[in-house]
């Protein structure tokens, strides 16, 4: 099958899912980045008491608020958090992560399930992985011609 | 006697695509994907005007630029590993930007850009001609928006 039907075909949930990190509304600013930090990820997600998403702090915001020097990185997250974040069901088509990311210009996903619960996080990384995939000889090409991927040669 | 030549690329067929959205990323150059505007700057900029670019202009990457030529890739990521919320806002981009960044040539596929995303993890793609001079950026979203015509 094309990459096209593909997208069309396969489920959310095929995506790799990475862990989100996930944090209260409370917790300082400085806490949250040191938590994004230690996981490289560029986001955190608030969640409330039930663990149900209520909103999303991204690396963006991070640069907003260090091109201003007043910035109190004390502050609760919930005062630099952005409510309206781009999310897939977890059995949606695989095409609906594209639509989400360019209808909200954000280049993360939260998968949630039927109940709105969190599954996990996809994006632009997610769905560049799937892609990739399915050109493998432009992967290979790019290890040899860019930066040393491989530990141990290949083949014999 | 002289044997013959035969070439062996004789028999060699290009792969075909079926897939509108394979053979656009296989057929077509990455510069078929927005790579521009671009915005650079230059390595000796203060780390906080490159922060307050980028907020006013709401980019994530910036392209560091040395006489012409590419020194670095100051993008969303560094600054939040390397910066994090420490008041470094005095030193140089250059002590901060991600140097060597890896790139794709003008006349490759464009899905070399997105498996440079892939596999080196880096979400900004520099575009070099062949005399090493910078022709634009591919970002995440604009490799999205290239990706939604294809499909639609």
């Amino acid at each position: 099958m094309g990459l096209q039907e593909n997208m069309r075909a396969e489920q959310v949930r095929t995506l790799s899912l990475r862990e989100p990190v996930t944090v209260s509304p409370d917790e300082p600013l400085n806490q949250v980045v040191d938590a994004m930090k230690s996981h490289r990820l560029g986001c955190a997600i608030i969640v409330d008491a039930d663990g149900k998403p209520i909103g999303i702090f991204t690396e963006s915001q991070l640069i907003k608020l260090l091109a201003d020097e007043s910035t109190d990185f004390s502050a609760p997250v919930s005062s630099a958090m952005e409510s309206n974040w781009p999310s897939a069901r977890d059995d949606a088509p695989i095409v609906e992560v594209l639509n989400q990311m360019t209808s909200r210009n954000l280049r993360f996903v939260i998968v949630v399930d039927a109940e709105g619960n969190l599954v996990g996080l996809t994006g632009q990384r997610g769905l560049l992985e799937y892609i990739a995939d399915h050109f493998p000889e432009q992967v290979m090409v790019q290890r040899i011609g860019g930066t040393p991927h491989l530990n141990t040669r290949e083949g014999a | 006697m002289i044997e013959e030549f035969q070439d062996p690329l004789e028999n060699y067929d290009p792969k075909e695509y079926t897939d509108p959205v394979e053979r656009a990323l296989a057929e077509e150059p990455v510069t078929a994907i927005h790579h521009k505007p671009i915005t650079t700057i230059s390595p000796e900029t203060p780390v906080r005007d490159a922060l307050k670019t980028m907020a006013a202009l709401d980019i994530s990457c910036l392209m560091v630029e040395q006489k012409g030529r590419l020194a670095g890739v100051f993008s969303e990521r560094d600054a939040l590993m390397k910066i994090g919320t420490e008041p470094f806002g005095d030193r140089p981009v250059s002590e901060f930007m991600t140097s060597n960044p890896i790139y794709v040539h003008e006349t490759s596929a464009s899905a070399s850009a997105l498996c440079v995303m892939a596999v080196s993890g880096y979400r900004h793609v520099p575009i070099i001609d062949l005399d090493g001079n910078i022709q634009g950026i591919v970002s995440p979203q604009r490799v999205t928006e290239f990706l939604t015509a294809k499909l639609n």
